[in-house]
């Protein structure tokens, strides 16, 4: 009996101490290991080459709005060039110039308001969806549309400038605007009176959308109003396939 | 000498357990844009990339025509009218300031409806590709935004009757489509707004006509 009890006593409190943290370190090669598995598997599969595709059709993408917008501004160019001769062709060219303006083609300055959006950084609760606290595109439509109805006169997300025909839709945790993808902090670029901030804070949707999303849900909402923004223009096609001007309702 | 033994074996323990406390807090970070989307998001993502790549594609030949064709005119001295005029008609016809006619979808809304489901059909007629749209005869435009309570809807003014109708120039086939799909618009908002009806009907020929309001920005200037 005292020979077990010396021999009990006589493990040194280092050996226990080393015990303990070699039980961690076990552990942790575990966690460590059991987090990698999946994920190598998921990853050599599918994911890269997909992310890789995606991230060189966006590189893509962004060459050919820049040429579109080249091509444009060359085309206007040139067709004002040989402007000088007839007073039809003049105003033939000031209409499409005009034109240009109303439909979102030619990127503007004036004074304006920055909105920026990101993801909640809060832990969702155990019973919640963590799908809340993203900003999601039902946000930024909510947004966009109070800054309409404040009197905003162009808008862009992310550099993505609202036309009549833009959607915004989810896609994945992130969000989509005239079908180019968009990655998270959200950017809305509005110009508008000098009161737009003012006019938006004062109206029942946007104070609502701030107390359920930002004060509930914990996403991040900042704001700038700044004297000139530049804002820019639509770089995508007009696309009419099915759309034709009906000369019978009256052309101008 | 137990006492220095230990310390060495305790300090490379710690520095081990350090090293893999790192490697665990780094593999669980989120960290490029696209981590959290899924295979089947990234897929979709893909093909939407796609469609939209080869819309610039086909929108870069037509201008690279167009400017072809001008430069020939000006070496030969002339400016082609026609040309301009279609530009301009064009042009016009996307910003809404023409009255457009063509084959799509006539989507009638009865009983009362909130502004935000208004405005999810909206966007899921562009989504889907709706080129030219108009609420009871009031053209949608940048700006445009149904508000007020179920029953009392204004779309610029303009009150909207019950039922009230919906068009969008478009392929009615493409816009029926994602209208009506399983876990679509039309189901979610058969769901969501029990006293509404959302009714799709794919139409030959319609007419949406031109907005009446002055589309041209007021505090905002070209930027040169």
């Amino acid at each position: 009996m005292t020979a077990i009890g010396t021999r009990l006593r006589a493990i040194p409190s280092w050996q226990i101490t080393l015990g303990v943290a070699l039980l961690a370190l076990g552990f942790l090669i575990a966690a460590q290991l059991s987090t990698e598995r999946p994920r190598i598997r998921y990853t050599t599969q599918e994911r890269p080459p997909l992310v890789e595709t995606v991230l060189e059709l966006q590189r893509q993408q962004e060459g050919l709005k820049e040429r579109i917008l080249a091509l444009r501004e060359e085309i206007q160019q040139t067709s004002q060039a040989s402007r000088g001769s007839a007073a039809l062709v003049r105003q033939l060219n000031d209409d499409l110039a005009e034109a240009r303006l109303a439909a979102g083609l030619v990127a503007l300055v004036g004074p304006g308001l920055v909105l920026q959006l990101e993801d909640s950084s809060a832990t969702p609760p155990p019973d919640g969806i963590e799908a809340d606290l993203r900003v999601t595109a039902r946000d930024i439509r909510t947004l966009v549309e109070e800054l309409w109805l404040a009197g905003a006169e162009a808008i862009a997300v992310n550099g993505e400038r609202l036309t009549a025909t833009s959607a915004i839709v989810d896609i994945g945790g992130s969000v989509l605007v005239n079908q180019a993808y968009l990655a998270p902090p959200y950017q809305l670029l509005a110009i508008g009176p000098a009161d737009l901030y003012e006019r938006l804070s004062a109206s029942q949707g946007y104070t609502d959308w701030i107390v359920a999303r930002v004060q509930l849900a914990g996403i991040g909402a900042a704001f700038g109003e700044f004297e000139q923004v530049e804002m820019p223009a639509f770089a995508g096609t007009l696309g009419l396939d099915y759309a034709r001007v009906e000369p019978s309702a009256g052309t101008p | 000498m137990h006492a220095l033994r230990s310390q060495i074996a305790l300090t490379v323990v710690a520095f081990v357990l350090g090293l893999l406390v790192v490697a665990q807090l780094q593999s669980q970070q989120t960290a490029p844009a696209l981590a959290g989307v899924s295979s089947q998001d990234l897929t979709i993502l893909v093909a939407n990339l796609n469609t939209r790549n080869d819309q610039l594609r086909t929108e870069i030949a037509t201008l690279d025509r167009e400017l072809g064709d001008l430069r020939a005119d000006r070496s030969r001295g002339e400016t082609s009218l026609d040309q301009l005029r279609d530009d301009l008609l064009d042009v016009r016809a996307f910003a809404g300031q023409e009255p457009v006619a063509g084959p799509g979808v006539s989507v009638t809304v009865a009983g009362p409806i909130g502004a935000p489901a208004v405005a999810e059909l909206i966007n899921e007629l562009r989504n889907a590709g709706a080129e030219a749209m108009a609420i009871e005869g009031v053209r949608i435009v940048p700006g445009s935004v149904v508000a007020g309570a179920p029953g009392g809807l204004s779309l610029e003014s303009t009150p909207l009757s019950d039922p009230f109708e919906i068009r969008a120039i478009g392929s009615p086939e493409a816009l029926t489509g994602s209208l009506t799909r399983i876990g679509g618009i039309v189901a979610q908002l058969g769901a969501a707004e029990e006293l509404a009806t959302v009714t799709v009907t794919p139409v030959e020929r319609m007419v949406v006509p031109a907005s009446e309001r002055n589309l041209l920005p007021r505090y905002g200037k070209p930027s040169l």
